[in-house]
């Protein structure tokens, strides 16, 4: 079953308990004047998890990142990081890394440099400065000539591995990236994206990232939380909230979705039922006429009028599908999902 | 575009160069190398000599240039140093009250100049301190307006950025604001040298005898003494000197910074 405002487990890990607790939001709220954009967000965070923030521009999702990050403090609630209360306590005591959407490199030093500043503001000595900067960009992949190259002689993905890196660098327990592919082209994100999962599962460190991107969500993460309007809607696994959304938002903002009234399928008549376009077959029971047709591809999308509603689905480019075609549509049981009649604001 | 546009785009800005900056320079030159006036008159006409830079060798000449060096200098770092306490203060303030301060610092320069020294001359007694801090007092709106502009163009995030890192207040400062700010401070400082070389009123309402300028000398030689040859002479020396620093402080950050990469 999915959850809201929770605690999860990992997938393929135990079952979380409070004592591997990194994160732990408690009814935590800000605003900007009078209008809030965080509301009463809970959320606990098991060590080493990847955890990602969905949702739309100005759902709260950056803003309440930079309250976990301690660059805004709540006007109410709790934050705890390793059962600490860091609710009040500055961005330089957190130890919490962070990438910014900008990277934020300092211009005037170099890779190396920029590396180095974390671990030398904290007054570590030079040698291990040194040894610790060359691991942490060995890790992220950033070859030895561009080490001594400064922010503006780098290219996008460098400069990510750099920001990256600066993050890693002084063993924080907690790095939090705000839409680090954001700046990327659509190339390089999947390339960086899957550097990021490899990076996460060496290092372990629990991480937090926001993003609109709901693909890239779904690949990384071990956990999505979905905002909408400063609120998190919902919290699970990639599959739980694909599969088994709580309201109509977060099935349409993971992907596209065929949203039915259930008296239309002959189910409970006060919920909207679910189901997702490659899970609709073409088969017997559904007889419909194909309104328009998308090749993508690998894929075909189509839209085909059933009686008085529409489905979307999606199949293998292999199948010939013209507009105007007479077909008819299976709706496995198994792949119907209702939402609960409690959560149907559209 | 072609030769008819062009022409005329570029034609009035080369004739305002031309006319309000070339031509009165090589109008000096020429003047720098008449021999003196004989009788009625500035100079004498149709002679050329080079008796008139011989003369700036002389120790009394030289030792003002020296004092021009120096002020100069002692210009450029004060108003530096008080332009970016100013500058990190007003950056520190909220929008309102920033254009409030900043309309503040440009006083100066909106009332009378003149009015504003003799002001200074009532409470500071006539010396080296008193022309310096004169001269400073005149630059320092445009050192505070370079020195502010750069700081306000630092993105904020980088700061932030820092702060992540660990960094606290001094140390953010100290490694990230002050560096990145070096631009702007190279740009006020080559103001203040500039505006220091060339120190007129300073040195003439509150210097004494010995805080004497070039510019307050030729303005001796010429309006007091009738020797314009040698007052064109020494205004060579000084537009050398001035220009040194316009051209020649940039051409070594450029060296730098090319060392640097």
């Amino acid at each position: 079953m999915p959850h809201t405002g929770m605690s999860l487990p990992i997938a393929g890990t135990a079952p979380f308990s409070g004592a591997n607790e990194t994160i732990r939001l408690e009814e935590v709220s800000f605003g900007y004047g009078s209008e809030l954009v965080v509301k009463d967000v809970s959320l606990t965070i098991p060590a080493g998890a990847f955890v990602t923030l969905l949702g739309p521009s100005g759902c709260g999702k950056t803003t309440l990142l930079r309250l976990l990050g301690g660059y805004l403090v709540p006007e109410r609630g709790r934050i705890f990081l390793q059962g600490r209360d860091v609710t009040t306590l500055p961005p330089n005591l957190r130890q919490v890394g962070m990438v910014f959407q900008s990277y934020a490199l300092f211009p005037h030093l170099n890779a190396r440099q920029n590396v180095a500043f974390g671990l030398e503001v904290r007054g570590r000595a030079p040698a291990i400065v040194r040894q610790q900067v060359d691991a942490v960009l060995d890790r992220v992949g950033l070859s030895s000539e561009e080490r001594d190259r400064y922010p503006s002689q780098l290219s996008g993905g460098q400069q990510q591995r750099v920001a990256l890196a600066r993050a890693l660098a002084f063993e924080p327990p907690v790095l939090l990236l705000d839409e680090p592919l954001a700046s990327l082209d659509r190339h390089l994100r999947e390339q960086v994206r899957l550097e990021l999962c490899r990076i996460h599962r060496q290092s372990a460190v629990t991480t937090v990232m926001v993003t609109h991107d709901q693909e890239e969500a779904l690949a990384s993460s071990d956990i999505v939380g979905v905002m909408q309007s400063g609120r998190l809607l919902q919290v699970g696994t990639p599959r739980e909230l694909y599969d088994r959304p709580l309201s109509p938002f977060v099935a349409r903002f993971l992907g596209d979705a065929n949203l039915i009234e259930g008296r239309r399928l002959g189910m409970n008549p006060t919920a909207l039922v679910l189901i997702r376009p490659e899970r609709v077959q073409i088969g017997s029971n559904w007889p419909g006429r194909v309104m328009a047709v998308n090749y993508h591809g690998a894929d075909l999308v189509a839209d085909v009028q059933c009686s008085d509603f529409v489905l979307k689905i999606r199949t293998r480019a292999v199948t010939e599908l013209a507009v105007g075609d007479a077909i008819a549509l299976d709706l496995p049981q198994d792949n119907l999902w209702e939402i609960p009649a409690e959560s149907t604001p559209r | 575009m072609n030769r008819t546009t062009s022409f005329l785009s570029v034609g009035p800005s080369a004739a305002l160069v031309f006319g309000l900056v070339i031509s009165p320079l090589l109008l000096l030159l020429r003047v720098s190398l008449y021999e003196p006036a004989v009788g009625r008159g500035f100079y004498s006409p149709g002679t050329v000599t080079l008796a008139n830079y011989a003369t700036l060798a002389d120790s009394h000449i030289l030792s003002i240039a020296g004092f021009t060096l120096f002020c100069g200098l002692a210009v450029a770092t004060a108003s530096l140093a008080i332009a970016y306490l100013l500058g990190i203060f007003l950056c520190s303030l909220p929008a309102r009250q920033q254009l409030v301060a900043l309309g503040l610092i440009l006083v100066p320069k909106t009332a009378g100049l003149l009015a504003m020294l003799f002001g200074l001359q009532r409470w500071l007694p006539r010396g080296l301190l008193a022309a310096i801090i004169a001269e400073v007092y005149l630059v320092l709106p445009y050192s505070v307006l370079v020195i502010f502009i750069q700081i306000r163009s630092l993105n904020p995030i980088l700061g932030q950025a820092a702060r992540g890192l660990g960094a606290n207040r001094w140390q953010i400062f100290q490694r990230v604001t002050l560096p990145l700010s070096f631009p702007g401070m190279f740009l006020a400082f080559q103001l203040g040298l500039m505006w220091g070389l060339g120190a007129f009123l300073g040195p003439l309402f509150l210097g004494g005898p010995n805080e004497t300028t070039l510019a307050v000398e030729l303005h001796r030689q010429a309006f007091e003494y009738g020797r314009w040859p040698l007052a064109a002479a020494e205004a060579v020396v000084l537009l050398v000197l001035v220009g040194s620093a316009a051209l020649g402080l940039p051409a070594i950050a450029r060296l730098r910074k090319v060392a640097h990469l």
